[in-house]
């Protein structure tokens, strides 16, 4: 028998509208977040697999998933799996951050990444 | 099914039941359900390994099987009858005579 409980993506079944088949532009901030996962899933890296990746999307709260968009769940499994991995510690990527969003205070208009929200 | 065995197209298969936590290919409306074999895929790491940085090997032999989905949905089918085609890997089918 199929259970009544089941993972936030195993959505088969379940109640849904119509599937939104439209095509939708790809930002810069959707392109650098899948230049990131082919260069760290890349064979030749290995850093990860694109398995662990799709088993760190599921992994996601329940309210995060739906929350967030296609590339921002990726960006989500790209930074847990780094730290997973070793490649870049949690506090690192919090002093970067910090640091990025003092520099954008200080001078926005110099800053990449301008399309993110 | 036995790891190593070879299913031939047209085997009738059930698909186990269970509701790991882990990370899992087999859609959850399938399991428990019988199908038969379309043909196999060949041999993949198991994804169900590497999600989680291990080598998946030996390699499993992944089959497309295929469902009736008058069977899948009982009565919350609302469109007419149609095949439902799923990829599932050899450690999640039995044959289709065992108890699920």
């Amino acid at each position: 028998m199929t259970t009544g409980a089941h993972a936030v993506h195993d959505l088969g079944g379940d109640p849904a509208g119509p599937v939104d088949r439209e095509e939708h532009a790809r930002t810069l901030f959707d392109q650098r977040v899948d230049a990131m996962l082919r260069l760290l899933a890349h064979p030749q890296k290995g850093y990860f697999t694109v398995d662990a990746m799709r088993r760190s999307i599921e992994s996601l709260a329940p309210v995060d998933y739906h929350a967030l968009g296609y590339y921002e769940r990726w960006l989500r499994a790209v930074r847990q799996l780094a730290i997973e991995r070793g490649l870049v510690s949690a506090a690192e990527l919090e002093q970067r951050m910090t640091q990025i969003a003092q520099a954008r205070q200080a001078s926005p208009q110099n800053m990449p990444g301008q399309d993110r929200q | 099914m036995t790891p190593g065995s070879r299913l031939a197209a047209g085997t009738p298969v059930r698909v186990r039941s269970g509701d790991p936590r882990t990370h899992c290919r087999t859609p959850h409306y399938l399991r428990g359900k019988c199908g038969i074999v379309v043909r196999a895929l060949g041999d993949y790491p198991n994804p169900e390994e590497l999600a989680y940085h291990r080598p998946g090997m030996p390699a499993l032999a992944l089959y497309q099987v295929e469902f009736d989905s008058a069977q899948v949905w009982g009565d919350r089918l609302r469109e007419a009858p149609y095949r439902i085609v799923a990829d599932i890997f050899e450690h999640w089918l039995e044959p289709a005579g065992a108890a699920g």
